[in-house]
């Protein structure tokens, strides 16, 4: 563990002025302690230690291979941690199954877009309604009135999210492969909306978008949080972004934590300097 | 090759949220994934030895020694040899594009009726003597290799490369479609039921007695062609220039492309590759059951796939591993319990390996050695 | 070529094009159609035995298709529940466990001679719904091992299970768990029980109407059930699945549930139509339960479009038809007529296999491709389990 950045929870939600809205102020919203990830002998994550305060933005970055997907991928239950433990809303998430934690209120996009290539876009976003539908197999085939209505009300809300994430009508019963990157991210994001999650999980968000459609992003990322009440934790190498949208930023490099805290205090951390702003090659 | 990806989806599904929601512990040593650990770690090596141990304890305890459980092992050994060198054939086909080769089978099939048809043009019979027979097997072994070779690259060149860029599922059925072409082409050439062939070797023949142990002909013949094969193989894959292209095309298809290679060609050398061993095993087998029927390439690639399987898909090593595992639990069946259930018994190990090793034995490797 | 798929594409079309009543009444048209066919032919004919048989291979196709089709879980193991179903009937609807209840059988719903003959005589319909239950379970049981693995892996391990059925059922007669024989092994169940049900009189070999209109109601069942499913929260779970399995449990999809869901339903449909076949062929022959049904039906599917449920009814039909129909007679007396000396019955299966390549190299999406696939095709999407996250490198 790292003993050049700042001690954690805390500390940190006690200063953290925009998380302090009242009644809401109760702590942290996810809590890692000392989370390990091992591929055959490579560290890629090590005895990292972090927290996120409740309704707050918070990034992560670091050097490609840093860990941070990994991270990211540990926290969601794509993988399972070798040693530590992580809290999610007051629940131990530290082994479950990914399906499960969407359902405890964590959604995420990827990296790479994930979208479900031969599904419409509407249907994207229903599939991430899936954890809050309730119809089986058997309602199915009848088509019990309650599975009509639940159907009915699945395809509202889906074209609802789409609508707020800014994608227009026309597209919404376009296959997901034919359209735009920049719409692609959109129904990413309206798919992860669509569990109603607590805590939203973006990597890489910004990735391929130009300078207009990234200051868009961020904003609509303050809206999400600031409308509906969602924390959210991102990974991005755009540093213009990360700057202007994150109360509190970590570090990782080589799967270790190496510094946390503000921006302006990241900004001038040597460690965070040498192994990272001042490597070129971040990006 | 497919990645085998390392997201664990499934674990701990007995675990909910529920039961899991108490406060944060820093480590979770249930003693529940203490076994876990060990059966995924030692599990495999159980179930493999499960079935030799227990008939050699069977054996020992009636008093008979070593000398029954070594047999069979042996047999095992020799007849796996076969079944490896047809495993090799899928294995390399589907590392480099992920297909089922179903027609594989067969081809092997047409490798011991072309090397029984060699025997007939060459006129060696019984009657030959040892160097004309020697002459005999070789030429006939080499045609053999190079008919079932040239097979498969037409195979690949007229069901499979059209298809490339269709669903995944689409060659498979021409691989099955072919499948059929050739055991019916087998099934006129000789007729629909078992055809002898002269025991050319004198198969039966015992050689050595090591502790009661027999070594007899067929068994070096069989490892005595597989073993230099499948070294001179290996070296080709990993040392040469070829070898190199076709572990490269294996990883990634449109980077070797890009990188200059021909993928067109490496594709139509691997299929070259599978189709030489087979037609060797073709040969083995023919010579060591001295018997060859037109459907007996349905079963051999069965087996044989699974040996691939077994392996770990997409490693050579691992498809020769699979084939000698099978080979010996197949003989320990025949011989110990009925050979009518030893079908059956080779597909339970299958799926136990596959519970236990999803990868399949040597898995892990296949990133590397492509 | 191309020609082909804009008909296709224009028939589509059309039919979309049109008002829903309008679609309501073809349909109607179309379905009576069916019924009132048999009647145009021999009451024995073969027409009449190819369109039963044709039908129930669709059944079969339609439950392979759940599992291949919609979850994208290559199953080759499929002839396990041809053959549990085949059982299910062997075991509740001859007279196999004679020694039952001291040589008096048991009777459930059963009238006429049946009724009196020792064993298991249960009503066709119980049987069918039985045969559904314990292929289901057969299923999930074969899904199980299978859930951890991917692709071809999958495929292996059903196919061993489909061997290790096949096994059992020619080596059954001598299991004996409870004294009473699994199967008869290689000398088969038979006769099967006439299925008895309301309306339907005689079924027998010399009037094979009554057998046609149960597939064709079986047949009804499995589309109706495809398509419900298909357009279905659990329907889209599976083509979610089938994309991209990380993002699909990501999304909160619950993978075990959502695969062995996908392995029970197609079993079921596989477990009845395997009742029928048993009932209608007359016999439970532990030989035809071979790998190579598994592939018959998987050509089907791939064979009519992968994931299209009428393209997969389309296959079934054209394939079950070359298979029992167009090979034996056509190919039998055409020699004749263009003066070859051999017999071409004996190429049966290799001009079989010549058409599969022939028919997948020139329409490689199938007859008639799911709106998904053609995409697919165009598009180059795979099928989206290559792609791992670059940081991962294990």
């Amino acid at each position: 563990m790292s003993e050049v950045a700042p001690q954690t929870a805390p500390a940190a939600t006690a200063d953290g002025p925009r998380v302090a809205e009242p009644g809401s102020s109760n702590g942290t919203i996810l809590e890692a302690s000392g989370v390990s990830k091992i591929f055959g002998g490579l560290v890629a994550v090590d005895e990292v230690t972090f927290s996120v305060p409740r309704r707050s933005i918070v990034s992560i970055i670091g050097p490609n291979g840093a860990g941070k997907t990994t991270f990211f991928n540990m926290l969601t239950g794509l993988y399972k941690p070798n040693a530590g433990a992580i809290a999610f809303d007051g629940k131990d998430i530290t082994r479950a199954r990914p399906d499960r934690i969407l359902a405890a209120g964590m959604a995420r996009t990827f990296q790479n877009i994930r979208l479900f290539a031969t599904m419409t876009a509407l249907e994207n976003v229903m599939v991430g309604l899936h954890a809050r539908m309730q119809a089986g197999l058997f309602g199915s085939i009848i088509r019990l009135p309650s599975v009509r209505k639940e159907e009915r009300l699945a395809h509202e809300k889906a074209a609802e999210l789409l609508e707020f994430v800014g994608l227009r009508s026309s597209h919404f019963h376009q296959m997901s492969v034919n359209l735009s990157y920049g719409d692609q991210r959109r129904v990413e994001i309206a798919r992860a909306l669509a569990s109603n999650p607590k805590m939203l999980l973006l990597d890489e968000p910004t990735a391929g978008m130009n300078p207009q459609e990234s200051e868009r992003l961020r904003a609509f990322m303050q809206r999400l949080r600031d409308e509906r009440g969602l924390t959210i934790l991102l990974i991005e190498h755009d540093m213009k972004v990360v700057m202007n949208v994150s109360e509190y930023i970590t570090v990782l490099d080589h799967g270790e934590k190496i510094a946390e805290g503000k921006p302006e205090e990241v900004r001038g951390n040597p460690r965070v300097v040498e192994a990272y702003l001042g490597k070129q090659t971040g990006e | 090759m497919p990645a085998p990806p390392d997201f664990d989806l499934h674990s701990d599904s007995e675990r909910g949220l529920e039961a899991a929601s108490i406060p944060v512990r820093a480590t979770r040593a249930a003693p529940f994934e203490a076994i876990q650990r060990f059966l995924s770690r030692y599990g495999l090596i159980i179930v493999l030895l499960a079935l030799p141990l227990a008939f050699m304890a069977s054996d020992l305890a009636h008093g008979h020694g070593f000398a029954h459980i070594l047999e069979n092992l042996k047999d095992g050994v020799s007849n796996g040899a076969i079944w490896a060198l047809v495993a090799i054939g899928y294995t390399l086909v589907y590392g480099i594009i992920e297909l089922i080769n179903f027609a594989h089978g067969d081809v092997f099939m047409i490798g011991s009726f072309v090397s029984f048809g060699m025997w007939g043009t060459l006129g060696v019979t019984l009657g030959t003597g040892t160097l004309g027979r020697v002459g005999g097997l070789i030429v006939a072994g080499a045609i053999a290799m190079i008919a079932c070779g040239s097979l498969n690259v037409m195979i690949e060149r007229v069901a499979y490369r059209p298809l490339r860029h269709a669903p995944k599922l689409a060659p498979l059925i021409t691989a099955v479609g072919f499948s059929f072409i050739l055991q019916n082409v087998g099934l006129e050439w000789l007729g629909g039921s078992q055809h002898g062939v002269d025991d050319l070797v004198d198969a039966q023949h015992i050689l050595v007695n090591i502790g009661g142990v027999h070594i007899i002909n067929a068994d070096v013949l069989a490892i005595g062609i597989t073993i230099p094969l499948v070294l001179l193989l290996v070296a080709f894959v990993q040392n040469s220039r070829l070898g190199k292209a076709m572990r490269a095309t294996a990883q990634d298809p449109e980077a070797a492309r890009l990188m200059g290679i021909n993928v067109d060609h490496t594709i139509s050398l691997t299929f070259l590759l599978g189709g030489l061993m087979a037609g060797a095993a073709g040969l083995i087998y023919a010579l060591y059951n001295t018997t060859i029927r037109f459907d007996q390439g349905f079963e051999a690639g069965l087996i044989a796939f699974t040996a691939a399987v077994m392996g770990g898909i997409g490693n050579l090593q691992g498809a020769v591993l699979g084939g000698l595992i099978i080979g010996c639990i197949q003989q320990i069946s025949d011989d110990r319990i009925n050979s009518t259930w030893t079908p059956a018994i080779v597909f339970a190990y299958l799926i136990l390996i596959m519970v236990f090793k999803p990868q399949g034995l040597l898995g892990e490797e296949t990133r590397e050695a492509g | 070529m191309t020609a082909i798929r804009d008909f296709f594409r224009s028939i589509g079309d059309a039919w979309d094009g049109l008002h829903p009543n309008v679609r309501r009444a073809i349909g109607v048209a179309v379905l009576v159609f069916f019924i009132v066919l048999p009647f145009f032919f021999t009451a024995g004919g073969t027409f009449i035995d190819n369109a039963t048989r044709a039908l129930a291979y669709a059944v079969m196709a339609l439950g392979l298709n759940v599992v291949v089709g919609f979850a994208g879980l290559l199953d080759l193991g499929y002839v396990a529940f041809y053959a549990l179903g085949a059982f299910t009937i062997g075991w509740f609807g001859s007279s196999f466990y004679a020694q039952v209840n001291h040589g008096k059988g048991l009777h459930i719903g059963v009238t006429g001679v049946t009724g009196q003959l020792p064993g298991i005589h249960f009503n066709f319909l119980l049987v069918l719904v039985a045969a559904v239950i314990v292929c289901a379970i057969f299923g999930v049981l074969i899904g199980l091992p299978t859930l951890r693995l991917r692709g071809d892996y999958i495929a292996i391990v059903t196919l061993a299970f489909g061997e290790i059925i096949g096994r059992v059922a020619i080596n059954g007669d001598s299991l004996k768990p409870f004294g009473y024989a699994v199967t008869a092994g290689r000398q088969g169940i038979t006769p099967i029980d006439s299925p008895d049900l309301p309306g339907l009189a005689s079924f027998g070999p010399l009037d094979l109407r009554p057998w046609y209109w149960t597939a064709l109601g079986m047949a009804l069942l499995s589309l109706f059930v495809s398509f419900r499913l298909r357009d279905s929260r659990l329907g889209r779970a599976w083509i979610a699945v089938r994309e991209d399995e990380v993002a699909a449990a990501s999304m909160g999809v619950p993978l075990v549930r959502t695969k062995l869901l996908a392995y029970a339903t197609g079993a079921g449909l596989g477990g009845m139509a395997g009742a029928f076949f048993a009932a209608y062929f007359n016999t439970v022959n532990a030989d035809q339960f071979e790998f190579s049904f598994s592939i018959f039906i998987l050509a089907m599917i791939i064979l009519g479009g992968l994931g299209s449920i009428w393209g997969v009814v389309a296959g079934a039909i054209v394939l079950s038809y070359i298979n029992t129909y167009f090979i034996p007679n056509t190919f039998k007396s055409l020699p004749h007529h263009i003066g070859l000396n051999f017999d071409l019955t004996d190429l049966s299966f290799g001009i079989f296999g010549f058409l599969l390549v022939i028919m997948m190299v020139l329409r490689p999406q199938g007859l008639i491709p799911e709106r998904r696939r053609k995409l697919e095709l165009t598009e180059g999407v795979g099928a989206g389990d290559s792609e791992m996250p670059i940081e991962v490198s294990v």
